[in-house]
């Protein structure tokens, strides 16, 4: 067994630059290129020509053993650019990255295989695109075939294998590489539901070694599970960092939000709270209170307050309702607060409560809103996604002596 | 009981003219390029072995007549060289002997090896798409190891033309001796054009047709089918230029002849045919040539993500 905590990464001030649409160039715009170079006309890589784009923008962070960062953010934020920087595959523009020890990354796990290949051969081409030695997969081989569950098809070319043995058997072999850093990239969807528990597990066992770890992922319950801090980017720029659960509600509330318009709304909302407190058993009841001031020259009009419920793990709205919904109307001046009692009839699991302002007119939410967070606990007494409250009696058929 | 407002950074638009002011960029040593390129491949070694055969046994998988074509495609070249000494011999009235065809043999071995490591070689990053835009390791290894898999090819090769060298009257001599350091200059020479034409195919793929005019049209220009010397006194000095012409007539004159490289040779006529110079320019050629690229490859290498 190889000794952890050399790892640590490193982002100073990154910035990337890319290009929009085709690259390819032609020997003939060489020599003018060339030429411009040549005479000092070298265009400057802080600027912004025609056709490019900042694909990071000023992204700094370290990690060091034990530190794990969940990057979170919309398609196209930079998120996958950060990996690849991370990975040697790409050099910033500007500013440095550096990463101390050997990169296990769960990314693109098959990219290797090749497919007129055996799954054992290509195995050993996996293992060492990754960079592992020879004696280092002969080692682990068994183990690697095991977890994969590909065992009857070893000596079969991969082209033949389904797609998902292909990403099963790619994920068995970088989740056996010991890494010093490592990195894990949406690879927690491979395969059926068994081997994704199993592929959970073992992405848990790696982040328990104390290494840094950075995780890209949509499914923002493997962010809350594995990471101890995290980051949102928005177009190549951090807009928010900070615990797991705030940028994950963050990200939820911006990448839903309408643009506010442009009056503004009457309410301020000023806080949000959980009583008695934030953790409650499924199907316990808790009191949520929003406390609002009527902004003074502004007019009520149809506005109103709101809660909402929305899952972690899912991101999915579980339960949303308003003073409208419930036929409550607001004082029309000075301070107030709005209570509901809320029973918790739902999975474990963590959520957050948003407070917001609802307008009835325009049917669209205003202004931002407030967060706060409830942990769902459970005593394993059903599965599902809504808590039903049961109740059991048996009697026996039999009639008792 | 948790109370909080989320507290965001304002998000610059994506048009917003915003620029890094970080201090100007800092000129990299091509030494400093030259011993990172060289220590990376040396950490990839392993996968260098598992590219090469990964190569060869793609290659020889599912095809009809599997190691045979090692032979074959240096077969034809030779016989496509015969064809033309015996239509100019026909012309001349001077028909060739069997140490000419022996020579067009030897010379031929060394050009179908260069032609297929460079064919090959050309398209091993652009071919390799998902690889190089997902993971990472240098990139250099992809046409190394083209041109490792086409000195497998040769060394089959090679034992062919040596079972059938004795036929043609060539027997062992202390010539033998100069095909090592012949064959080292060539690899050299072959794996420095292939790195500098699969790196140029990255950024300009009209690099493949400049590529494939050399590969086909190549061998009008170097001497394979004729000898350097028939051009004469000035002819065979530029004849001489091309880099391969010194290795591929030195393995001539070498194995065929049992030529001492190291003395110069002239003919009946006064003719210079062979001058130790010749080797020491190829010499240089392969290794400047070898070492430039190299530095100039591991400064491309990062941008063939985004390029290829």
């Amino acid at each position: 067994m190889r000794t952890h905590g050399a790892g640590r990464v490193q982002f100073t001030r990154v910035w990337k630059k890319f290009r929009y649409g085709e690259v390819h160039n032609r020997l003939r715009d060489l020599i003018p290129a060339m030429l411009r170079q040549a005479i000092g006309q070298r265009p400057s890589p802080n600027a912004l020509w025609e056709g490019e784009f900042w694909a990071l923008r000023d992204v700094s962070f370290e990690l060091g053993p034990g530190q794990a960062l969940g990057i979170i953010g919309p398609n196209g934020a930079g998120k996958s650019t950060i990996l690849r920087l991370l990975t040697r595959i790409l050099r910033p523009t500007r500013g440095s990255c550096s990463a101390r020890g050997r990169i296990g990354a769960l990314i693109e796990v098959a990219a290797g295989f090749h497919p007129d290949l055996t799954g054992r051969e290509n195995i050993y081409l996996q293992g060492a695109i990754m960079g592992m030695g020879q004696r280092e997969i002969t080692q682990k081989f068994d183990e690697i075939v095991a977890f994969s569950g590909v065992e009857w098809f070893l000596d079969t070319p991969v082209k033949r294998y389904s797609s998902g043995m292909h990403a099963r058997l790619g994920f068995s072999i970088a989740a056996h590489f010991d890494p010093d850093v490592l990195i894990v990239d949406e690879v927690l969807s491979v395969g059926d539901a068994a081997f994704q528990r199993k592929a959970f597990a073992r992405v848990t066992e790696l982040v328990q070694r104390a290494i840094p770890v950075i995780v890209v992922s949509h499914q923002l319950d493997a962010i809350a599970a594995f990471c101890t801090e995290a980051m949102l980017l928005e177009a190549g720029s951090v807009v928010q960092r900070g615990t797991p659960l705030d940028c994950i509600a963050a990200y939820m509330q911006r990448s839903e939000r309408v643009p506010a318009s442009a009056s503004g709304s009457a309410i301020a909302l000023e806080r949000l709270a959980i009583e008695p407190t934030d953790s409650a058993a499924s199907g316990e009841d808790v009191t949520v209170s929003l406390h609002c001031s009527l902004r003074p020259d502004q007019p009520l009009g149809s506005e109103g307050v709101g809660v909402r419920l929305r899952s972690v793990e899912s991101g999915l709205v579980m339960f949303e309702t308003t003073t409208f919904h419930l036929h409550e109307t607001l004082p029309n001046a000075g301070a107030f607060s709005v209570a509901w009692d809320l029973q918790l009839n739902v999975h474990p699991g963590m959520y957050v409560v948003e407070g917001f302002v609802w307008n009835n007119m325009s049917g669209r939410e205003v202004g931002s809103a407030l967060t706060a967070y409830v942990r769902v606990t459970g005593r394993g007494e059903f599965s599902g996604p809504v808590q039903m409250n049961p109740r059991i009696r048996v009697a026996s058929a039999l009639a008792s002596t | 009981m948790v109370t909080r407002e989320n507290t965001m950074v304002p998000l610059a638009s994506p048009d917003a003219q915003a620029s890094p002011d970080v201090e100007g960029e800092v000129r990299r040593k091509i030494s400093a390029d030259l011993t990172e390129h060289f220590r990376d491949l040396w950490a990839y070694r392993e996968l260098l072995l598992q590219f090469t055969r990964r190569d060869i046994s793609v290659r020889y998988k599912q095809a009809a007549i599997g190691v045979a074509w090692a032979v074959l495609t240096p077969l034809v070249v030779v016989l496509s060289g015969w064809v033309l000494r015996l239509a100019f011999g026909r012309i001349s009235g001077e028909m060739p002997n069997d140490q000419m065809m022996a020579g067009v043999a030897v010379k031929s071995l060394g050009w179908a090896f260069f032609v297929g490591a460079m064919g090959f070689g050309t398209a091993s990053i652009t071919g390799h798409l998902a690889l190089i835009t997902k993971t990472y390791f240098p990139r250099a290894i992809l046409p190394i190891a083209s041109v490792l898999t086409q000195l497998v090819d040769a060394a089959i090769a090679i034992v062919a033309v040596a079972i059938a060298l004795p036929f043609f009257g060539v027997g062992f001599s202390l010539g033998f001796l100069w095909i090592a350091p012949i064959a080292v200059l060539l690899l050299l020479f072959t794996t420095a054009v292939t790195l500098a034409a699969s790196c140029a195919n990255v950024f300009f793929r009209d690099a493949r047709h400049l590529v494939q005019i050399v590969l086909t049209f190549g061998i009008f220009f170097t001497p394979v089918f004729f000898d350097a010397s028939a051009f004469g006194h000035t002819g065979s000095r530029i004849a001489m230029l091309n880099p391969l012409a010194p290795l591929l007539e030195g393995l001539r004159l070498a194995v065929v002849q049992g030529h001492n490289l190291a003395r110069p040779l002239v003919d009946d006529t006064g003719l210079l045919i062979w001058t130790p110079l010749y080797l020491v320019y190829s010499a240089v050629w392969a290794f400047v040539g070898l070492l430039v690229t190299m530095a100039y490859f591991h400064r491309a290498e990062f941008d063939f993500a985004e390029y290829v």
